[in-house]
């Protein structure tokens, strides 16, 4: 018979150390940002994209955000239900409504590497909710839990190449922040 | 007799920050110079601090551009001035997972984390809110609770329910839910180690921003002195004010005992010096035998 989560994290790990989605591979630089593109290519259409960028950016932000504060609750408290928890739920929503803006997301001439840089995010996040619902029982917590940072903290890296101030694509909500001195 | 030495380190600062942020109410009142500051307690046996900053390599720019943060040093050079290194540090409490507390795990690399559970779980459901209700997320950074991750796995995060006695021998935890932040918490030092202490500390964390947080002018409400909260809260002001009022009574009602840590004018009350690089370091008390580093 076959052990499905021995199997699920050898498939998981079985991309080439050059492949975007490799979790052992080089980890990403930051990609030209849109307003960085923008001198190059014209602004509006860039603009355009930049804007359609932003609400993919932020459900990724968020999905990001919301299974690492998981991974480490279930970490910590040992508890498995992180699966049925409807936190995780709300992660899944907003992936698929993450994925269907991005696949209908038009991206102009030089921005190919930054769009890719969110579908690695996005796929990264997959994997890792894929993950937590591989969580059985108590023995393989700990194991899935293991691949899940790795591939939440990879979904993080490809998000953070991604981001960019000018453009309003930023890890961090400052507005009201109390470290907003302007 | 005391166990704990204490200094108020400074890393960066904002030289303009808007009043109303650090006083609620204090609407057009101008601006105030707002320190960025972590705490070291030093004792025989263990080094711990209250917050770790935030790392310049990846929000620096933005803060620098954005926000007016100037002047930051990393936590080598910051705590070269008392004499220890980032690697010495075995213990950190987070007072808060504001990025700017909590953003620089990575430089402590023998250290145990402290933080409440809550923090971590009202976060997570704060992310879980509709686009419309995001500002009940400001100012964490995802990449803070990535690294989190590692630390648990690692076994070197601790999440705490509620208030947790001798964390440390001499140091306890106490919770503010729903205050400054969904779970916010403030250190206390019971620096001759009794349970009643007559020589304790308390590390206010941003549940005190400053001196008038914990005695402003009462004549508005026909009182001599009163509490005024800070001005941000995504929990209640009045949850600050309760806070503030268990703080005191820890203390014996001396409000020099209650440490602001983006307070400017600490210097008024304990003795300080600024640094080669620019930054106060400030003394708030030193254990037996242990020499100033402000003199």
């Amino acid at each position: 018979m076959v052990d499905e989560t021995r199997l699920f994290v050898r498939l998981a790990h079985t991309h080439k150390p050059d492949c975007v989605m490799s979790l052992d591979g080089t980890m990403p630089k930051a990609v030209p940002s849109p307003d960085e593109l923008a001198v190059v290519f014209g602004s509006d259409e860039v603009a355009r994209y930049a804007a359609n960028c932003r609400p993919i950016y932020e459900d990724l932000r968020r999905i990001i955000g919301q299974m690492s504060g998981l991974a480490i609750l279930a970490r910590l408290t040992e508890r498995r239900e992180i699966r049925d928890l409807p936190e995780l739920q709300n992660c899944e929503s907003r992936w698929k409504q993450a994925s269907e803006r991005l696949s209908s997301l038009s991206a102009p001439a030089g921005t190919v590497e930054h769009k890719a840089q969110l579908e690695a995010a996005l796929d990264f996040c997959r994997l890792a909710m894929g993950t937590f619902s591989e969580i059985r029982g108590q023995a393989t917590l700990n194991e899935m839990l293991d691949l899940a940072g790795l591939q939440i903290k990879r979904a993080y890296t490809h998000l953070q190449a991604a981001s960019s101030a000018k453009a309003k694509l930023e890890m961090v909500d400052f507005s009201h922040a109390c470290c907003c001195g302007r | 007799m005391a166990d704990y030495s204490i200094w108020v380190l400074e890393y960066c600062y904002v030289p303009k920050y808007h009043k109303s942020g650090v006083l609620y109410g204090a609407h057009n009142e101008g601006y105030v110079k707002l320190p960025y500051c972590y705490v070291v307690i030093k004792g025989r046996d263990h080094i711990a601090m209250v917050d770790v900053g935030y790392n310049d390599k990846e929000y620096g720019k933005t803060l620098g551009d954005r926000f007016g943060v100037e002047n930051w040093r990393d936590p080598k050079t910051v705590l070269a001035e008392i004499g220890i290194r980032p690697e010495d540090v075995d213990t950190c409490f987070i007072s808060h997972a504001h990025f700017d507390h909590f953003g620089n795990v990575e430089d402590f690399p023998n250290a145990k984390f402290y933080i409440q559970e809550r923090e971590i779980s009202k976060w997570v459901w704060a992310m879980s809110l509709p686009d419309r209700m995001r500002w009940m997320m400001v100012a964490v950074d995802p990449g803070d609770i990535v690294r989190g991750v590692d630390l648990a796995r690692d076994r070197r995060l601790v999440t705490v329910d509620g208030a947790m006695e001798d964390v440390l021998p001499g140091i306890d935890l106490h919770a503010a839910p729903d205050s400054h932040t969904w779970g916010s918490m403030w250190v206390t030092v019971r620096n001759d180690g009794k349970k009643e202490s007559e020589d304790s500390w308390v590390l206010a964390g941003d549940l005190v921003y400053q001196f008038e947080n914990l005695s402003n002018n009462g004549a508005v409400v026909d009182v001599e002195e009163m509490y005024t909260p800070v001005g941000l809260a995504v929990g209640s002001q009045a949850n600050l004010i309760l806070a503030t009022e268990e703080m005191m009574s820890q203390v014996g009602y001396e409000s020099r005992r209650v440490i602001p840590i983006h307070e400017e004018r600490l210097n008024d009350t304990f003795p300080s010096r600024i640094s080669a690089e620019g930054l106060r370091i400030t003394e708030i008390c030193l254990a037996d035998g242990e020499s100033s580093k402000v003199s």
